[in-house]
């Protein structure tokens, strides 16, 4: 008798594990609103840029959208390391949300599921984004991709490490990058934490590559496997080959990167903002901000810019509603103020301007307008950064070359 | 008596079964025959040719290879570990109660959280493992527990052994409460030592607790994905992934970044676990056992 409970347990529980371990879901019913009249709430998914202030802004939004326009915004606010999951479920589902919250947009544009700016955007919101962030958005002639908020990288050093392997300035060439990597190091400390991670490996690459007179893609080919991107991969890998990085940087994650400079044990990192935002918190470490080195002498330093973007979703009904999202979105006390709490760079003209009186944010700003963006108009570029993070990691061990030629190659094919 | 009497008291499993087990089933046998855009916009019929993808994935070997090490390799740890722990803890000794409670532990924590401990502990720059091999004296510098492709695996096992321990060494607890002390008293007559005591007493009678310890952990090990994917998330590739998580890259992660795919790998996940469990079954002639 026991020994059957036994045998009909196992099976039992075979079959219910195995069951949960599916669940990909697949089609359900739709639930947006159908008919004539105007739909009068909409939903938005937003990504989680802090624990504090995200959710705060969008419900204090939600409230004040409600009163100006009588709409209702439905707030979901989802962690980064969630949201492609559930915005992809969410469309597999048909439950597309109104409004979402991404890095990435041009897919979304490709399925013919958004709205564009000619139909949702008013005019003065859109002449008032900067260029860079136009041109970004922009996929086939139409502007889809509305920015929220952007970011711009700059070179973050230890000004006690740099005092202590004595080294006067900020490097401005990679040699000298390299030469005060080679001091800090034989102080005992990490010379420069390089996170090729696949986290986040395409940022750190377009940081280098981009100071090398190298990009993703020139006027309209992709150019990944181009003389200067061997170049600087391959600089990249000697400086790993030094050992004048941290452990193990193909497997490093950019977090990982800013926790070894947030202690004090690494000397340099490409950082952004809100890493600024934390070291003045716990306030720990004495740093400094630069422009990123260039690889020539007398290099123009360039910057690599992010922006995530809010994109509207075509459903019957909810243009009206989307439309007063965005003019709201867009007014300066709404836009200025995420901005502001969340310790990112505007995306707007007027933006540039209510920022311009904070001097901390000065190095950012002024590169900002000519910051250099992924290829995120080419819905190509939202797998190709996919094949980047996963493989960039094995040049350092590997051959640089021959892994940016299969990158090229998965980029030329499409994908 | 009615045969509709019959069925209301069916009623709620049968819903169970359909809504927990057949439905979600159902469903991704669906998807995985759909092709889906990286929006995840579903495009259109995709018959076969999910499933050819994933066969012909140059991965697949490397997945599967590290799947078969990592669960014979937590499952069997897991199994001689927790009958030397099992034996110790159905011993009166002051304060077993609390020792009990404690090897619960592991077990009430959430995967998630343990996992990110495990991380903590075995990081290359502030790791206490490292901390105390370098303080003792074993090791000159770190050893990068989970970026050095020699270690990783190994480095997962020891969490998904540690996450194990409980459930195991309480099946384990059970079959040995449930062994009749006249039996023992018979063979300590008959003149048996501790040794054959352990081995031709008390093993055969443990024999159904383990078959159902091993065929849960086996399914259980298989289907984790916390543990493998927390701590493998710095590597790039799909070097140390399992059956689980290449799933789960497919769709979300890796370039390929394709639900349907996906659906079609969970699929076959499921059919290989269930082939598992069958061959297992057979050898361990789990009939006899019922009977």
């Amino acid at each position: 008798m026991k020994s059957r409970n036994y045998a009909a347990l196992s099976v039992i529980g075979a079959l219910a594990l195995t069951a949960c371990s599916g669940g990909t879901g697949a089609k359900d019913t739709n639930t947006s609103a159908s008919g004539g009249a105007d739909a009068t709430t909409i939903k938005l998914v937003a990504a989680e840029y802090s624990k504090d202030n995200t959710k705060a802004f969008w419900d204090a939004f939600a409230k004040t959208y409600k009163e100006k326009y009588g709409y209702t915004l439905e707030v979901n606010v989802i962690s980064w390391d969630n949201l492609d999951q559930q915005s992809s479920t969410m469309i597999q589902n048909n439950q597309a949300p109104d409004i979402l919250n991404l890095n990435a947009y041009a897919s979304y544009a490709k399925d013919g599921l958004l709205y564009s700016g000619d139909e949702v955007l008013p005019a003065a919101v859109k002449s008032d984004i900067l260029g860079a962030f136009q041109k970004s958005g922009t996929y086939q002639g139409k502007f889809y991709g509305f920015p929220d908020l952007s970011s711009a990288r700059a070179f973050f050093y230890n000004t006690d490490l740099f005092a202590e392997a004595g080294i006067a300035a900020a490097p401005k060439t990679w040699a000298e990058l390299e030469d005060a990597a080679a001091k800090i190091t034989a102080k005992g400390h990490v010379g420069y934490a390089m996170p090729l991670g696949p986290e986040e490996a395409q940022g750190e690459f377009s940081m280098w590559l981009f100071n090398n007179g190298g990009d993703w893609k020139k006027d309209g080919a992709w150019t990944i496997n181009s003389s200067e991107n061997v170049d600087t991969l391959n600089f990249m890998k000697s400086l790993a080959d030094k050992k004048l990085t941290q452990n193990n940087p193909a497997k490093t994650n950019r977090a990982d990167a800013f926790d070894l400079f947030k202690s004090g044990k690494a000397g340099m990192v490409v950082g952004f903002s809100p890493l600024a935002g934390a070291l003045d918190k716990d306030g720990k470490v004495k740093y400094a901000v630069a422009p990123m080195p260039t690889k020539a002498d007398g290099g123009t330093p360039q910057t690599f810019g992010v922006t995530d973007y809010l994109m509207a979703f075509k459903k019957s009904n909810n243009q009206k509603a989307v439309q007063a999202f965005y003019e709201l979105y867009y007014s300066k006390d709404q836009i200025n103020t995420f901005i502001e709490k969340e310790g990112f760079l505007p995306v707007t003209t007027t933006g540039l301007e209510y920022f311009s009186k904070n001097d901390k944010l000065k190095v950012y700003l002024d590169t900002l307008p000519n910051a250099h963006l992924t290829p995120t108009d080419d819905p190509t570029w939202d797998k190709v950064k996919l094949a980047v993070q996963q493989n960039l990691g094995a040049a350092l061990t590997g051959d640089p070359k021959a892994v940016l030629d299969k990158l090229q190659q998965t980029a030329s094919n499409g994908g | 008596m009615h045969p509709l009497v019959a069925l209301a008291w069916l009623f709620p499993a049968l819903t169970l079964i359909v809504g927990v087990v057949l439905l979600p089933a159902i469903m991704l046998v669906s998807a995985s025959r759909s092709s889906y855009s990286i929006t995840g916009l579903r495009l259109g019929e995709a018959g076969g040719e999910n499933y050819r993808n994933v066969l012909t994935h140059p991965d697949l070997g490397t997945v599967l290879s590290n799947t078969l090490i990592w669960v014979v390799a937590v499952v069997v740890l897991t199994i001689v570990i927790s009958l030397g722990l099992a034996q110790f803890l159905v011993k009166q000794f002051p304060g077993r109660r609390f020792v009990r409670w404690a090897v619960i532990v592991p077990w009430a924590a959430s995967l998630v959280i343990t996992s990110q401990l495990f991380v903590l502990l075995y990081d290359y720059n502030y790791g206490l493992i490292n901390h105390v091999l370098t303080t003792v004296g074993l090791i000159d510098t770190p050893i990068d527990f989970l970026g050095d492709d020699r270690f990783t695996m190994a480095s997962m096992v020891v969490v998904g052994v540690f996450v194990s321990l409980p459930f195991t060494i309480f099946v384990i607890i059970a079959g040995l409460n449930a062994i009749p002390d006249d039996v023992m008293e018979a063979a300590v007559v008959d003149g048996a030592s501790p040794w054959q005591r352990w081995r031709r007493v008390t093993l055969p009678l443990l024999r159904p607790a383990m078959l159902v310890a091993t065929v849960l952990n086996t399914i259980y090990v298989f289907n984790s994905f916390p543990i493998v994917y927390t701590l493998n998330d710095r590597n790039p590739g799909f070097t140390h992934d399992t059956t689980i998580t290449f799933m789960y890259k497919l769709a979300f992660k890796s370039q390929e970044k394709d639900v349907g795919m996906s659906a079609a790998a969970g699929v076959i996940n499921v059919v290989l676990i269930l082939l598992v469990v069958v061959v297992y079954l057979r050898i361990a002639n789990w009939r006899e056992e019922t009977r």
